[in-house]
């Protein structure tokens, strides 16, 4: 059964640059090692908050898990983070028409709508969006076409591999419902490119950490503007009295 | 093909569509739903998100896996004899795309059939006889029925993902996905060019899938007539 997703070799750090990556990585790891608690402590925003989403905090099974689902969700929303701002920007910059044009309007109304619903199930605890910057894939329509299916069948291949992982029901039964939805862009686009929509009679699941291999690959997610530090304050002059 | 594609040609009391409407309609409307978690602490059980049905949940369990995945077969039996019966009939040999998919499709249903048989052993409940009418000779009413199963097929899967065991649910997990690309691929075919009328989102009509329960599936089956022994 070939995999029909292409990650590459390469590691997280040549991405990376903010963290969030790996942050999540190590939070579904269940990772309580310093090292990210350290780099937690470097990091603005994103994942970072309650030590309780790092695991560092585990008081009973119950909440390990909750943890961990929290964890995932926190994964499936970056990733449908990724996809809809894709989509928003192609069809505000790249020249696509009919079908292409048609595809990213409709997909990606379903991909915000994905963010919409996952926000909602996390509350507090929801990942920022990160930044990204898609590399001309939104400026032109083949590339578009070429990242779509990319995107999609990675996609289906990411919620396949953590619906078994999932404690919830409830969050189980959301997720298999992304999942076919994201099934059914990848064959659209597929049919759309010319390339068979159903390649394979069993799709295969990718790990979490393949996934985001796969994301680093691509260079999407940089790095937040840094901003300006405040110079600190300069002293001023002690008052010193004559006289 | 001269016939109009729609589900009329199959669903004639609607019942099915009626099945599936009503979850993708629901998803939609209470999509936006607050969040379930509240204060920050999961709430376990069969809960409901974003109007997606409540299936009922018993612990998963060995046993239960066997039961479920003989429904699985059953749908895949069907599925499976179904393009058999398409592609050696010759209804679709005008239509390159159609026959195309009957030939994949076929051929990935009798892997899944392979798959369920050799996953419950002893346990697997052995093929029924079937009757399709004129749904495997008459190329647009081959082409609808193909809609209504593969969407249909999705989900049951999905309907029954909750209740396996989480080994028997990773199996599972990588046939839904084929069968909903089998779904958008034929319902893409049946609203290319030529058929204006088609919702511009028919290969993927709804954010979150609808799922059915293994209830809902058997009065759907049932009521094609399809299955006669």
């Amino acid at each position: 059964m070939e995999n029909n997703v292409k990650t590459g070799n390469l590691s997280l750090d040549v991405l990376d640059a903010d963290g969030a990556i790996q942050e999540t990585a190590a939070a579904v790891a269940g990772d309580t090692r310093a090292r990210f608690l350290a780099k937690a402590g470097l990091l603005g925003g994103g994942l970072v908050g309650s030590s309780a989403l790092l695991g560092l905090n585990p008081a009973t099974a119950g909440a390990q898990s909750a943890t961990r689902d929290i964890a995932i969700l926190n994964y499936a929303l970056t990733l449908e983070y990724l996809e809809a701002a894709f989509y928003t920007e192609a069809e505000a910059m790249a020249p696509l028409d009919g079908e292409l044009a048609l595809f990213a309007r409709v997909v990606g109304a379903h991909e915000r709508d994905h963010v919409k619903a996952l926000k909602a199930v996390l509350g507090s605890k929801a990942v920022k969006r990160p930044r990204f910057n898609f590399r001309g894939t939104t400026e032109d329509a083949a590339a578009f076409a070429a990242t779509a299916q990319v995107l999609e069948d990675t996609g289906v291949a990411a919620y396949k591999g953590q619906a078994p992982r999932l404690k919830s029901n409830a969050l189980l039964a959301a997720a298999l419902a992304i999942h076919a939805v994201e099934a059914r862009h990848a064959s659209w686009i597929r049919d759309i490119n010319g390339e068979p929509p159903a390649p394979t009679a069993f799709d295969e699941p990718l790990s979490m950490s393949q996934v985001l291999a796969a994301v680093a690959e691509t260079r999407f997610i940089v790095a937040p503007r840094r901003r300006r530090r405040r110079r600190r304050p300069r002293q001023a002059p002690t008052p010193t009295f004559t006289g | 093909m001269s016939e109009p594609l729609t589900l009329d040609l199959l669903d004639k009391d609607g019942a099915i569509r009626e099945a599936l409407d009503e979850g993708m309609q629901s998803t939609r409307a209470q999509l936006f739903r607050r969040s379930i978690i509240g204060g920050g602490t999961f709430l376990a059980g069969g809960l409901l998100i974003g109007g997606l049905p409540k299936i009922a949940l018993g612990a998963p369990s060995a046993a239960q896996d066997v039961e479920i995945l003989n429904f699985a077969l059953l749908l895949e039996y069907l599925e499976s004899e179904f393009y058999i019966r398409a592609v050696d009939g010759g209804a679709l040999n005008g239509n390159a795309r159609l026959l195309n998919f009957a030939t994949v499709v076929r051929d990935h249903e009798v892997a899944h059939v392979n798959f369920l048989q050799n996953a419950l052993g002893s346990a697997a409940n052995p093929k029924p006889t079937f009757d399709f009418k004129d749904t495997t000779t008459n190329a647009a009413k081959f082409a609808a029925t193909s809609i209504v199963l593969e969407d249909t097929g999705v989900a049951a899967y999905n309907g029954q993902g909750p209740r396996l065991t989480k080994g028997t649910l990773a199996a599972a997990g990588q046939i839904v996905s084929v069968e909903a690309r089998h779904a958008a691929w034929i319902r893409h075919i049946v609203a290319g060019p030529g058929y204006p009328n088609a919702p511009a989102d028919y290969p993927a009509p709804a954010v979150l899938e609808p799922a059915l329960t293994k209830a809902q599936v058997e009065a759907a089956v049932g009521q094609t007539g399809f299955i006669t022994g």
